[in-house]
């Protein structure tokens, strides 16, 4: 479904990391994993994933940062970013659509529904 | 949780016949749901949501993975599981991060990108606590020099400003800001005490958008910046929405201006209805035209030699047909073919083309000095004009199409074309009919092409009426 580059997925609540990235890699995707905006971009910017998977609240640089310089930067401004954001907060899934990100899943994750976004992106 | 219980008395039981995958599921199961009782405990202070939001979201992603993973092996765990995922559910869409009365927002607005100036610390966090309950994304800066450094690198929607400021004052950034070519659209609220309401007057008049007296209501607050980010966004839109027409006469101009004249494509982009070209009759004056013997030519030069002479030769060929409006159709090798009255018709169509045919003949003089300088062969064409009813339009596939010409006298023209000697130009009569200006018109023809019933009256083109 996504040929050979990894999907990046950015959270910085451990749990949530890790279990994201456990439910992934079962589903036979590749997965490398970021826990703030700036790692984020960096590996955007270096291992050109296929698909992002971005937690909107992270430290040192948040979501919507993030998500509005990588739209800036021609490199990597092509690779999608599907936004993870609380049920309740509607208002963060529309900065993060308006920040420029993809889609947006609510948490807690309907993954099926994941998996059929980022096969879509992934296309 | 009552599940959660039964799920680590089962885990205990089983644990012997459990794959080591689902073992370490199970134990994040339970470190998650650790931490969650942790932050839901009584006592604990502060807004926990998002942490319990995280926590309720592990538990949730580990109980669907062990439910899909062991559910069938133990099937008596799947009550349990769905019954946790349940709790979860409810649990996440209750636990809403609830603002306090105080900070309750009172007027709903698009979010947007703030940025507070002010010198003051505890103002610049009064200002990012109420904006940022409505779902504004706050950033500060502590003095001008720093506002501009992040317009500099933020795409901000409004700013809010401070008056007085040490270094860089208030009124400083705004005409910096209203002198810059990017920034300028953005609004600016200006914020002072109610004493500078000249401070204020000033600022309006050199550009800010509204402006809030100190200490200022956060209803109030709310409502200016609301009014901000409307206006930024119309603006964006508008930017927008004309950068789209702008690309949108771009592509027009190079789609359409390799074979038609500047003229017909400003023609056509002032009327946009004029670009479903549907297919209709029109009578029209077909040219045809190729250089005599250009294929055996072409045979006893090297290639890159017979494209550098084609695009000379074709290059020179298309300035003159477009400067008399004609419609370059194709080129066919060193075939040109080119079409007068349409997708524009004019009175005087047949006279441009035969103008033209009369002006691409005479620039044969300097194309072979120029392939005589360069050791080339001198090259002369044949041109052949008719004027009929042809259908125009947009021929083709969906992924292909082009606006083209098809009917009889299409074929016609390719006839007489054949028929031509270099250097000569031939009109039919139907062309002939159509003009209006006189010309030196030489020896008359019979010509009996194939496929063709009637004889066809051709005359020889000799050049205006001196």
């Amino acid at each position: 479904m996504t040929g050979q580059r990894p999907i990046l997925l950015v959270e910085d609540n451990e749990l949530n990391r890790d279990m994201l990235t456990r439910r992934l890699k079962r589903a036979g995707l590749e997965v490398i994993a970021a826990e703030d905006g700036q790692q984020a971009l960096d590996l955007m910017r270096s291992d050109s994933p296929s698909v992002v998977l971005m937690d909107m609240n992270l430290p040192i640089k948040d979501g919507w940062t993030a998500c509005r310089e990588a739209r800036l930067d021609e490199n990597i401004n092509h690779i999608p970013i599907i936004a993870l954001t609380a049920h309740a907060m509607e208002a963060d899934r529309l900065a993060a659509l308006e920040a420029g990100c993809d889609d947006y899943a609510t948490k807690p994750v309907d993954f099926p529904g994941l998996l059929i976004k980022i096969g879509k992106l992934c296309k | 949780m009552l599940s959660v219980a039964e799920l680590r008395n089962a885990y205990d039981q089983l644990i012997q016949d459990l794959p080591p995958e689902a073992i370490e599921d199970f134990s994040r199961l339970f470190e998650a749901t650790r931490r969650l009782e942790g932050l839901i405990a009584p006592g604990v202070a502060g807004d926990q949501s998002h942490d319990i939001m995280n926590a309720l979201a592990a538990i949730r992603g580990y109980g669907e993975m062990l439910q899909e993973d062991i559910g069938e092996q133990f099937e008596f765990l799947n009550d349990t599981f769905s019954r946790l995922l349940k709790a979860v559910d409810t649990a996440s869409s209750n636990k809403v991060p609830v603002p306090s009365a105080d900070d309750q927002p009172i007027i709903a607005s698009e979010p947007g990108f703030i940025l507070a100036v002010d010198d003051l610390q505890e103002n610049r966090e009064l200002v990012a606590r109420y904006l940022s309950r409505t779902g504004h994304i706050v950033v500060t800066a502590a003095s001008g020099e720093e506002a501009l450094r992040t317009l500099d690198q933020t795409d901000v929607d409004v700013v809010l400003l401070d008056l007085i400021m040490p270094g860089m004052d208030g009124r400083e950034v705004l005409k910096r800001i209203k002198e810059h070519p990017e920034w300028r659209a953005t609004p600016v609220i200006v914020i002072s005490g109610r004493q500078d309401m000249e401070g204020i007057i000033e600022c309006i008049e050199a550009g800010a958008d509204d402006y809030l007296f100190k200490p200022f209501n956060p209803v109030l607050l709310q409502a200016r910046i609301k009014a901000g980010i409307e206006r930024k966004r119309w603006h964006d839109r508008e930017q927008q929405y004309r950068l789209q027409l702008e690309r949108n006469e771009k592509f027009i101009r190079a789609t359409f201006g390799r074979y038609l004249s500047d003229e017909i494509v400003t023609d056509i982009l002032e009327r946009p209805e004029g670009l479903e070209l549907g297919g209709d009759l029109r009578e029209v004056t077909i040219m045809m035209s190729d250089i005599r013997g250009f294929t055996s030519l072409s045979e006893k030069l090297a290639p890159d030699q017979v494209v550098k002479m084609l695009n000379r030769y074709l290059g020179a060929m298309t300035d003159i047909i477009m400067a008399h409006n004609g419609t370059i159709d194709e080129f066919i090798g060193d075939a040109i073919l080119a079409v007068f009255g349409a997708p524009k018709k004019r009175e005087d169509d047949a006279d441009q083309a035969v103008q033209c045919a009369l002006a691409m003949q005479a620039a044969m003089a300097e194309i072979n000095k120029i392939n005589l300088a360069e050791g080339l062969p001198e090259i002369a064409t044949g041109v052949a004009l008719h004027t009929g009813d042809v259908i125009a339009g947009n021929i083709g596939s969906e992924r292909r199409s082009k606006y083209g010409f098809v009917g009889h006298p299409m074929n016609l023209t390719a006839r007489i074309e054949e028929v031509t000697a270099g250097g000569e130009t031939l009109i039919s009569d139907s062309t002939l009919e159509k003009l209006q200006q006189n010309y030196q018109i030489g020896e008359r023809r019979e010509l009996n092409a194939k496929g063709i019933d009637q004889p066809v009256i051709v005359h020889q083109l000799l050049g205006l009426q001196s």
